[in-house]
């Protein structure tokens, strides 16, 4: 008997979940590089609007290509559903817009991507709706600062840059206890670490730009609903209609037909076809990014001229229990570490040869970035202390080359530092 | 028996009542793990897909949520 999906393991998974044959067979979902999709008859494009029948209409609203990713997406991440985006941030403030308006209020962990930083700090209350920001590691403060207002937790799995490990377990029970859902963007950790609905999260999203691309070729979001939040609650009244109709798929019809549909940040069929195809090889190189991690955070710690690293893979780290209870003893790619100053960080940066010097993370090349100065210049000092960003500190986002050539290029700037 | 199936008029050839499971088989209706059903006007719930029957002059709805507009 042919095995069930969700009994294949997670590197098979990741391969053959969700995927049907294409056209003639091909192993590989087409890209289907159209704008609309034609039907015969008037009957048969109202009843697809009526949503009495299934069908694509229009590449904002669903494409082929689009649904193969989602698919896999659901499949891998445990899902009911998934949205693919044009980005990670799309799929953000998508998820987020979805659920939240105008009057509510998000609790979120302080220590976020900056894009989603300024997204929940200006951008939505300039809409009416206001987020506290806490601690994530700080289950009290959590939860007291829930109050009635509130209508979603979100939280990062690895808090991009400051590197801190949230305990999900935490966030998950004051979600729960609130009636309130949790929504986690796991996009630094991967599902490779954690399948974070198995871990309380309500609904997950991701930049599919960074490890699940994998060699950075376009940017890519996701949204997995993982169908665990009941929506039928006087908190989310807006939900009703949905509800009623969809039941646990209240959250990705409210989002489809509504939320997505209108702010229109559609993913583009190539680039999901290539997000498609990084999905098949994220186990392997999640692999060999960990390793090559915790080599480099090793490295650097041992170094005379670096005094501080940023990993939680490192038995000091004060996230490694966490990390690994919750990852498996899998730490991922991303680590940051401090030099004497802004100038000592800038020497280093300048001396690297290998690692590329630019705003991203995820690539199979080793990447470095001064966060205080770029993705992290416009906080103020107050935000800078909040997210861990001190002038002193690089981030690196460790690649798949052969690590004695990372770690050679690292010894190497050092002697700059 | 006669029903009326997303407003068009459907027979199956059975004379007794049909659960929805069944039903769904018969009718060959897509991607049944997404559908949403509609009897006589009410929603059902999935878990009553077993155990809820159509009968004659039955009207059914099948309704997806990743159709076009709302
Ligand atoms: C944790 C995290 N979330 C979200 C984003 C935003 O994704 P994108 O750049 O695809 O919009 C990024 C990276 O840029 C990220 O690192």
């Amino acid at each position: 008997m042919a095995k069930t999906e969700s009994s294949l393991r997670f590197d098979t998974r990741l391969i053959h979940g969700g995927t049907s044959p294409g056209p003639s067979g091909a192993t590989k979902s087409p890209i289907v590089q159209a704008s609309a999709f034609a039907y015969d008859t008037a009957e048969e494009l109202e009843d697809i609007f009526k949503g009495r029948a299934i069908g694509q209409v229009y590449t904002r609203i669903g494409n082929p290509t689009l649904e193969s990713l989602e698919k896999r997406l659901a499949a891998i991440e445990g899902g009911i559903a998934a949205i693919a985006t044009s980005s990670g941030m799309a799929a953000i403030t998508t998820a987020v817009m979805a659920i939240v308006r105008s009057g509510d209020e998000i609790l979120s962990s302080a220590s976020l991507f900056g894009g989603t930083y300024s997204l929940f700090h200006d951008t939505l209350a300039n809409y009416g709706i206001s987020t506290r920001f806490v601690d994530p590691t700080d289950a009290d403060a959590l939860r007291g600062a829930v109050n009635e207002n509130t209508r979603l937790i979100f939280v990062e799995t690895i808090g991009n840059p400051k590197m801190d490990v949230p305990d999900l377990a935490i966030f998950s029970a004051i979600a729960r206890e609130n009636g309130i859902p949790l929504m986690v963007d796991a996009t630094v950790s991967t599902p490779y670490l954690a399948r974070v609905g198995e871990l309380g999260a309500d609904i997950i999203v991701h930049s599919t730009s960074k490890y699940i691309n994998g060699t950075a070729n376009s940017i890519g979001g996701a949204i997995i609903d993982c169908g665990s939040f009941n929506w039928q609650s006087d908190k989310f009244p807006h939900f009703d209609q949905f509800y009623r109709k969809y039941r646990n798929f209240a959250l990705t019809a409210r989002t489809r037909k509504l939320i997505h549909k209108d702010f229109g940040a559609c993913a583009a069929p190539l680039n999901a076809f290539l997000n498609c195809e990084g999905l098949d090889t994220l186990s392997l190189r999640m692999e060999r990014h960990c390793s090559n991690a915790m080599r480099v955070a090793q490295f650097l710690d041992a170094h005379e001229k670096v005094s501080w690293v940023n990993y939680p893979g490192l038995p000091d780290s004060p996230y490694f229990e966490v990390a690994n209870r919750q990852f498996g003893g899998r730490f991922g790619g991303l680590l940051t570490f401090g030099v004497a100053d802004k100038a000592s960080a800038f020497r280093v940066i300048n001396a690297l040869s290998l690692a590329k010097n630019l705003a991203n993370i995820g690539d199979t090349k080793t990447l470095v970035i001064h966060p205080a100065s770029t993705i992290c210049a416009d906080y103020t000092p107050e935000v800078k202390a909040l997210m861990g960003v001190g002038e002193e500190l690089i981030r690196v986002s460790v690649g798949i080359e052969d690590i004695e050539d990372i770690i050679e290029d690292f010894a190497a700037a050092l002697e700059q530092a | 028996m006669n029903l009326t199936v997303n407003g068009k008029p459907a027979t199956i050839a059975d004379e007794n009542p049909v659960s929805i499971t069944d039903l769904l088989e018969k009718l060959q209706v897509e991607q049944r793990e997404y559908v949403t059903v509609e009897l006589n006007g009410d929603i059902l719930d999935r878990g009553d897909f077993e155990g809820a029957t159509v009968k004659d002059g039955d009207t059914v709805e099948f309704l997806y949520f990743m159709g076009g507009g709302r």
